[in-house]
């Protein structure tokens, strides 16, 4: 601290201090740090006597009009043990004392990452959970959420299967039907856009830059983001430097092979089935034998590369990492290469008073896609015929006759056709923090970003594919470049009032938050090529063209402010607001209100609460508030006009006409809000060896945005999105960690984390008027045209399946037979008549349950002994069903009477099915599994005088599950059409530091 | 110093708050995309709106074949307007079957719809799709608003026309709405959008509405020519009172069978139009070329595309060992065969059947999903009369026929037995005109003593099949449902089985009536 600054402390302590005697009384003043790390600890409570003062952000304090004598100085923070020091004050002089606390609980003094601030995660009155690199998940990691899987309750992750496919997260269940269900993610204090066009939009976040992820889950927890938190908020921390200067290097390869494939008849089986039922198109059957999965998958090798460089000084941290990345996928075709960039730069001034931290991360990732088709084909194509074929142009085999009932050859489309892309983006702010002189314990925070994303995507059909040629597209090229901005500003200011002006500890934040995206999507198109040379990189003349731009800009603007009051760490409170305008709301409803309110009682504080319990910590906590959701399209509120193509013209007389079409729009449209409830726990045993949480929670989403039907001619489409509808989630959550073994240095030790979930969705309504007669299919599957299998309807969780009910043989298989005796198997002699008038129709239809897990279940262990290390991590759902599409598409024998026959799916083998039974609930299979998610073994050696590892990492391992598909975590709505394979991933990696 | 620094930086931050908290604007109004507020800043619009009327019958949305669907619930290429209409008439009837297994579309081939077969759900949206269109073209095209933008003279009459032929379009889909679904709401120009739901109107106020509108707008619209190819024009607007009238017993209790007479002698008499020689020309990707076309549903295999319509039609129709190019189409889709009844009703001579498909093919229909269960009809074709494919293999260019002569004459003859006035002897003309045109020659005449309503019914289920007239047609004749006739598969069994009356309507759809509190759903239902 400079003099002027102590100077200026002291006076101020004085003026404070004006109305007692001065001369006999002193001051105490001094610094408190972290006895292992060294570093600072602001926010920690000093007391002498009834004087008291809150250490600041660089440490220090200052308590002034401290009696003269030997006094006892008190220094308390949660999670630290306290220090009782006797310091001796002359009148009318300073002090000096320098303390260093030491640990006592991590569960408790861990630092969290929170909304526009930070706590001591004992201090926490909402549902947070943070996790850091030590709980990440190993092995082959291309996007940052997979760090995640199974490390939080009630935070459902499911993935594409793609390396850097897009993700899925649910925090607590889905709360809307129309709008994004997906969490806000916040980077560094920046909200993140979402644009990459095909990958996750995360990828261009390094996960090797990350130092943590904290997961906002309840509504008090994440309402400071308004009209953005509805889903929850996942806030990424990325590493700043720290200690000395080090270079570290990081790298693994892998392997990835195919987990599971579809269960298709083989040669000997499909030629039976045309036989049998299809005789005519025999004549048209090869000899060969061709497994066309395994012609078109491949053994996916991938590199990854990691240099860091990092250290701090006493007034800079400074952090810069270089990555590389290289992955295929188990399909051909699919890769992913990524190049990653990433600076964290730090400076203080004024002996910390002002502190400017500047975090840039740029990307350039390149994506290829395996082109549309190659799996269903794959699933499809005849395996009695060849893959090559001298006799074709291409020199691939395809059906002889050129009709639309064919299958395509998957490897002439791998070869021929193309579908890559690129994303450039950078993410960069500018922040300054500011312990205003004058006032002590006012902070000022500014805050300036920007997210620049740039992206590409192409795809070409050539003439020459077989799809092309059937259909008559006579060629196709496509590409878009959409590109986005995003820009930011925060200003708010953080205030911890000093002690003494009211028992307990007073820390106040408010502010001001702008940001603005602009975003442009341009789009090309051309089909029926002059030629195919050009590739994606040119373009050749065509018969028709289209060329589009589409122009979306979108601006929220913000005030916000949170109190959080604390009372001996034992009663805690917290109110907050915020007030959000934003250009997607109507006129009438531009802003809205987002409050929240928590309360927390560490009961185990109270002198009533007896030494003989087991409980080293617990608290109880509840939460109310209310979070918004605006993540639907932009100018809703606007009645726009549509340009049609020059495909949709209307003749008029001699001309032709292209039109505009008046579109349905809801002037009054705005947020959606979900008011949530959450009471929990947590807790610590055995003196913090076991610690956990455990919290019941309810969120009702009202005003939800929905796209309805509305009555006949009231609006201008038969469907209008507006605010409708309302929707609950309650759920419990557990979490337990503990040391199992707790080793001696060098011995055995063993660490366990156990998370268990549970989310009960349920649709309460559509519309006002209706009961639950109300439904609205959903869930567009293969098979039939504009076949849906899912429905939204009251009193279900929402998406549950729509299906009939299959009548069953005693062997559980689904009756195929004429049981009515009309000559012949219709669904009137399959489906139970469940309305009983005496026929079947799509009346009898009924929900039957859904893609979400009732359970969720996570578990890490952490082994070490000696230099070894073992990790491994399991998953389960309990109650998650998919509908297996692969099998009710392709499992018919009508499949094989096509003009050329489709490949079966080996369920027809048991079902005997003849005709298409897309809307039999057969096809709702029971997906529960446990998997074995990643098992990492590492050892620990050393290098030149620094520690490295060397680790091998297996993920999806194994999975134990009843589901006959390719995947039981198909998606998150459980429809498993053709999705990419799961890989299982072998890992091998090295990380040095020099 | 340092003192001085923290007054500037204090004075900057305090700067920065305020000058930053001043911004509180959230308005962003849209810049790609054309609002209420300057469309009609181009007079374009005015054509441009009415157009998308009529494409409304043509394609299903804003960029063909598909994409930027006007309704939504079902499959972009099911929600085409032409199509549904078209499944709609003729699946439930002894014309044809589908085969299918689409949801909901096996139950169109046998009467046994639910109120949420998304086929009916969906012609019902998109008839009220088209109400609300027009509706809003209307209020936006008043004399009012145009003299408040500025309008010329010029620009005014000509919208003023379009305005005519926008409530031809309102009225004819009116028409289909009484004849499908019997009462429902009655929403004009005066409702506001998005103000409360719609009050339920009888049949016949709606009937009386249509015909109010049509008589009213019947002089101001095109009078037939090249320029009026594919629009509404004054015959147009006289075949559709015919529709109404003819079945005004149905729709409203008591027959009115004299106007029918008349509206369809202005039909005839307004000289505009004769028979095309060839029959088969009316059906062709040529077809804008036959003299006997009154209003049309033009598709256009480069500019009108659409997965439902003609592309559907034609598509359809072909199958098993048909050649697909033989249709000038890229392929086949499997589907529409004739019922037994449709096809037994030719008799030899008759060359209205010569381009029915046999080969392969079983006259009965045992199982409706069997393409050669069936005899094909590919009475719509993509190939010209002389020959040439259309413009585009996939999308088709033959429009289709929604009203023509042939179908004027032969309720001209109908009007005249059911004592609507009119000559015998001129209905058994233009009956025998069609006979000679079909026969090439006179050996197909009838006698007048052969000229009786249900030769008049045959006839049309020959002259007019598949083309979106039968179950109007048997409803008529008290045929439809009920045991008095019965054809395959009525009532879902192969034999036929009676079936209801209360299937003469269609179901009002049931998120209708959630969304609608007002309504009462039809009887049986």
């Amino acid at each position: 601290m400079s003099r002027v600054g102590s100077l200026i402390l002291v006076l101020g302590a004085l003026l404070l201090g004006a109305t007692r005697a001065q001369a006999q009384t002193g001051t105490i003043a001094g610094r408190v740090m972290d006895a292992a790390s060294r570093q600072p600890i602001s926010g920690v409570q000093i007391s002498v006597g009834d004087r008291g003062a809150l250490s600041q952000g660089n440490g220090s304090f200052v308590v002034a009009g401290v009696p003269a004598g030997t006094q006892t100085l008190e220094a308390r923070m949660i999670g630290y043990a306290t220090i009782t020091q006797q310091v001796t004050v002359a009148a009318g002089q300073t002090a000096t004392v320098e303390l260093a606390m030491a640990v006592a609980a991590v569960g408790l003094s861990e630092i969290v990452v929170t909304a526009y601030g930070q706590q001591r995660a004992g201090n926490i009155t909402g549902s947070v959970k943070q996790v850091t690199p030590a709980e990440f998940n190993k092995g082959r990691i291309v996007s940052p959420e997979e760090l995640l899987t199974s490390k939080v309750a009630g935070v459902q992750i499911v993935e594409n299967n793609e390396p850097g496919g897009g993700t899925s997260i649910r925090i607590r269940g889905a709360t809307s039907v129309n709008a994004s269900s997906e969490p806000l993610v916040v980077i560094d204090g920046m909200p993140a856009g979402g644009l990459s066009d095909g990958r996750n939009p995360l990828n261009f976040i390094n996960p090797n830059d990350i130092e943590s992820i904290t997961v906002l889950k309840d509504a008090s927890a994440a309402a400071l983001y308004g009209a953005n938190s509805a889903n929850g908020v996942i806030l990424i921390t990325t590493k700043s430097g720290r200690g000395a200067h080090a270079l570290e290097y990081s790298g693994s390869i892998s392997a990835s092979v195919i987990d599971r494939l579809p269960d298709m008849l083989d040669a000997g089986q499909f030629r039976a089935a045309v036989q049998s039922y299809a005789p005519q198109n025999v004549g048209q059957l090869a000899s060969a034998s061709t497994n066309w999965f395994d012609q078109v998958d491949r053994t996916g090798v991938g590199q990854e590369h990691n240099l860091a460089l990092s250290g701090s000084t006493e007034s800079q941290d400074y952090r810069i990492s270089l990555g590389y990345l290289d992955q295929r996928g188990v399909i051909q075709g699919t890769r992913l290469r990524r190049l990653s960039l990433g600076l964290n730069y730090d400076q203080r001034f004024f002996d910390d008073q002002l502190d400017i931290d500047v975090s840039v991360k740029a990307s350039r990732a390149d994506n290829f896609y395996t082109p549309g088709g190659v799996v269903s084909n794959a699933a499809q194509f005849g395996p009695t015929q060849p893959v090559m074929d001298q006799g074709s142009p291409t020199g691939f085999y395809e059906w002889p006759n050129n009709t639309l009932q064919s299958a395509d050859n998957p490897l002439a489309i791998l070869e021929l056709a193309r579908d890559e892309g690129l994303t450039n983006r950078s993410v960069g702010r500018l922040q300054a923090e500011y312990d205003l002189p004058w006032v002590t314990g006012l902070k000022a925070h500014m805050r300036l970003g920007y997210d620049l994303a740039n992206a590409q995507r192409e795809t070409f059909s050539p003439r020459q594919l077989h799809s092309q040629l059937k259909s008559g597209g006579g060629g196709n090229l496509y590409r878009r470049n959409p590109s986005a901005l995003n820009t930011v500003l925060e200003t708010f200011v953080n205030y911890a009032a000093p002690l003494n002006m009211l028992p307990g500890r007073v820390d106040f934040t408010g502010g001001y938050s702008w940001s603005q995206n602009h975003a442009e999507y341009p789009w090309f198109s051309a089909s029926g090529l002059s030629t195919d040379l050009l590739d994606v990189y040119g373009v050749p003349g065509a018969q028709t063209t289209q060329n589009q731009q589409d122009i979306q800009e979108s601006r929220l603007i913000s005030f916000f402010g949170r109190l959080n009051y604390n009372i001996d760490d034992k009663y805690l409170l917290g109110v907050s607001a915020r007030r959000d305008g934003s250009s997607r709301f109507g006129e009438s409803n531009a802003w809205g209100v987002f409050p929240a309110v928590s309360v927390a009682w560490r009961i185990s504080e109270e002198s009533f609460f007896g030494e003989g319990t087991p409980f080293s910590d617990l608290k109880l906590r509840a939460s109310w508030g209310k979070t918004g959701n605006q993540a639907f399209d932009n100018y809703r509120q606007y009645s726009t006009y549509l340009v049609g193509t020059s495909t949709a013209q209307a003749q008029f007389g001699q001309d032709f006409v292209a039109t505009i079409r008046p579109s349905a729009s809801d002037p009054g449209i705005r947020w959606e809000e979900t008011t949530s409830w959450d009471v929990g726990a947590d807790f610590g045993l055995f003196d913090q060896r076991v610690s956990g949480s455990l919290d019941w929670y309810k969120k009702d989403t009202q005003d939800m945005i929905f796209t309805v039907p509305v009555a006949a001619g009231t609006n201008l489409s038969n469907y209008l999105t507006t605010n409708i509808g309302s929707m609950k989630n309650t759920g419990i959550e557990l979490s337990l960690g503990g040391e199992l073994i707790r080793g001696q240095a060098g011995g055995l030790s063993w660490d366990a984390i156990f998370n268990a979930a549970h989310n009960s969705n349920e649709l309460v309504s559509i519309n006002p008027f209706a009961g639950e007669s109300d439904q609205i299919l959903t869930g567009l599957v293969s098979g039939g045209v504009g076949t849906y299998i899912q429905v939204l309807t009251p009193g279900q969780p929402i998406n549950s399946f729509f299906v009939y009910q299959h009548k069953r043989n005693p062997d559980g298989s689904p009756v195929w037979a004429d049981t009515n005796g009309d000559g012949t198997i219709n669904e009137q002699d399959l489906y139970v008549d469940r309305d009983g008038d005496g026929i079947i129709t799509v009346a009898d239809r009924r929900a039957f349950q859904d893609p979400s897990p009732d359970w969720i279940i996570g578990h890490t262990s952490n082994m070490t002994y000696g230099s070894f290390d073992l990790n491994f991590t399991l998953r389960a759902y309990l109650g998650s069903y998919v509908y297996n599409n692969v099998a009710s598409n392709l499992g018919t024998y009508s499949e094989v009477t096509r003009a050329s026959p489709y490949n079966l799916h080996a369920s027809v083998l048991e079902t005997g099915f003849e005709t298409p039974q897309y809307l039999s609930d057969y096809y709702v299979e029971d997906a529960s599994f446990l998997r074995m998610d990643n098992i990492t073994l590492g050892y620990r050696f050393n290098y030149r005088g620094r520690e490295a590892r060397v680790f091998g990492t297996v993920q999806s391992a194994f999975t134990i599950s009843g589901y006959s598909g390719v995947d039981p975590t198909a998606g998150l709505n459980g429809l498993d059409n053709n999705i990419y394979p799961r890989s299982r991933t072998f890992t091998g990696g090295l990380s040095l530091w020099f | 110093m340092k003192n001085r620094m923290h007054t500037a930086l204090v004075a900057t931050v305090g700067f920065l708050i305020l000058a930053a908290t001043a911004c509180t604007d959230t308005v962003l109004e849209p810049k790609s995309t054309i609002t209420g507020a300057n469309v009609f800043n181009d007079a374009g619009s005015y054509k441009a709106f009415l157009a998308k009327i009529y494409a409304g019958l043509a394609v299903s949305g804003q960029q063909g074949p598909h994409g930027q669907p006007d309704i939504q619930g079902i499959d972009e290429g099911f929600s085409q307007y032409l199509r549904l209409l078209w499944e709609a008439e003729t699946l439930p009837t002894d014309e044809a079957v589908i085969g299918w297994g689409d949801v909901g579309l096996p139950e169109m081939n046998t009467q046994l719809w639910a109120e949420t077969n998304s086929f009916v759900v969906a012609m019902y949206y998109r008839i009220f799709y088209q109400v609300a269109l027009v509706n809003e073209f209307l209020r936006e095209t008043t004399p009012e608003k145009l003299a408040e933008r500025g309008a010329t003279s010029a620009l005014q009459a000509e919208v003023e026309q379009y305005r005519a032929e926008a409530r031809f379009l309102r009225a004819f889909s009116y028409w289909h709405a009484i004849d499908l679904f019997g009462a429902v709401p009655l929403v004009t120009e005066d409702f506001q959008p998005g103000s409360t739901p719609p009050e339920q109107a009888t049949r016949q106020e709606l009937y009386s509405f249509v015909v109010s509108e049509l008589t009213d707008i019947q002089s101001r619209l095109p009078t037939p020519g090249p320029n009026a190819y594919g629009r509404a024009t004054g015959p147009a607007a006289s075949m559709l009172l015919a529709k109404l009238y003819m079945n005004a017993e149905v729709y409203t209790g008591s027959p009115n069978w004299p106007s029918a007479l008349s509206a369809v002698e202005g039909v005839i008499g307004s000289g505009s139009y004769s028979l095309a020689s060839n029959y088969r020309l009316n059906f062709m990707a040529n077809n804008n070329t036959s003299p006997e076309l009154i209003f049309v549903v033009p598709q256009d295999g480069l500019r009108t595309q659409t997965w439902g319509g003609m592309t559907f039609l034609v598509h359809a129709s072909c199958g098993g060992s048909m050649s697909n190019s033989e249709y000038g189409i890229d392929g086949c889709w499997w589907g529409l065969r004739l019922k037994p009844e449709a096809y037994r009703r030719f008799s030899a001579g008759d060359g209205r059947d010569d381009y029915f498909y046999m080969d392969g093919q079983n006259v009965e229909v045992a199982a409706i999903g069997n393409w050669n269960d069936g005899i094909a009809a590919p009475k719509f074709t993509n190939k010209t009369s002389t020959g040439q494919s259309g413009s585009h293999a996939t999308h088709v260019d033959t429009d289709f026929p929604i009203f023509r002569l042939a179908d004027a004459y032969l309720t001209y003859a109908e009007a005249v037995l059911r004592g609507g006035g009119g000559s015998r002897a001129q209905a058994l003309a233009y009956v025998n005109a069609l006979r000679q045109r079909a026969f090439g020659g006179t050996s197909g005449d009838i006698t007048d003593a052969q000229l009786t309503l249900s030769f008049i019914l045959d006839e049309r289920g020959r002259e007019l099949l598949w083309e979106g007239h039968r179950r109007t047609d048997l409803i008529r004749y008290g045929l439809f449902t009920g045991g008095t006739y019965i054809w395959a598969w009525k009532g879902g069994v192969a034999a036929g089985q009676s079936t209801e009356s209360f299937r003469d309507l269609y179901p009002l759809p049931a998120s209708e009536l959630i969304t609608n509190p007002n309504l009462t759903q039809n009887p049986g239902y």
